[in-house]
């Protein structure tokens, strides 16, 4: 409990800051939320995102795979962590008032 | 994880899945934590692809007949451990003769086991194949279920 799992928006959220490979991400999502992501997992996730569009792979650096988002890729992170922020808000208020 | 652990497990993602992400996630598996939890993470996501492809890329064009789908492990494998209960009981009852015995023998617990181990085959079978080619994979469920009641038949027609 208290892990924030949704791997695609974790992984939107960390390429966010720039483009990463896959054990820069996993790092980088584990310090941002606590939540570790498996490998096959993390894969799961850059393979949607990409055919989705939203995140595209960089020219490889040595073995290692990096990825950027798009611009499309930012306006559906945007949008989704808008409506976390409202859900957010609205579950604490509630929390307050009880 | 050493390589050749790391290219077993990218070995478990289906064929299109991995002419576009094998090279580049084997590398990653290769250079990063092994273990048993990470194993199990890979296992349980080529499974997930297997069953839910990732969708946009690009499928193979195989023509998805009855006859390419038959040949699929998963559809063949329950065939097989049905004709092979079948032929347990039909030896045993050549054997011994079509008498009901007491306790249940060696030949009934593995008649036993043959029909339920071929029960998860059956179940991911049908998860996968049914929204893939519904047609063809009712056909050979239908094949599966005949080969199933047909060993289950001397059990009861031979009251055994």
């Amino acid at each position: 409990m208290g892990h924030y799992s949704d791997p695609p928006l974790l992984v939107l959220a960390s390429l966010a800051s720039g483009p990463k490979h896959g054990h820069a991400m996993i790092e980088d999502i584990a310090g941002m939320c606590g939540t570790r992501l498996g490998p096959g997992t993390l894969y799961g996730a850059i393979a949607r995102l990409e055919q989705q569009g939203w995140i595209v792979p960089l020219p490889p650096e040595e073995r290692r795979q990096p990825y950027r988002i798009t611009a499309e890729g930012l306006r559906v992170l945007r949008a989704k962590l808008t409506t976390l922020r409202h859900f957010a808000k609205a579950g604490l208020g509630r929390l307050e008032a009880s | 994880m050493n390589r050749a652990a790391a290219h077993l497990l990218t070995r478990l993602y289906p064929r299109r899945w991995r002419e576009r992400y094998g090279a580049e996630f084997e590398a990653f598996l290769a250079t990063g934590r092994g273990g048993l939890r990470a194993s199990a993470n890979v296992v349980w996501s080529a499974l997930f692809e297997h069953i839910f492809p990732t969708p946009g890329l690009k499928t193979d064009q195989q023509p998805r007949s009855f006859g390419v789908i038959v040949r699929q492990p998963s559809a063949f494998l329950p065939l097989a451990m049905s004709f092979t209960a079948l032929a347990l009981v039909l030896g045993h009852v050549a054997l011994f003769g079509a008498v009901r015995e007491a306790d249940e023998g060696a030949t009934a617990h593995l008649w036993q086991l043959l029909m339920a181990g071929q029960m998860p085959v059956l179940a991911f079978f049908a998860i996968k194949w049914l929204p893939r080619a519904p047609r063809p994979t009712l056909g050979v469920l239908a094949l599966q279920a005949g080969a199933a009641l047909a060993s289950m038949a001397p059990i009861f027609f031979l009251n055994l």
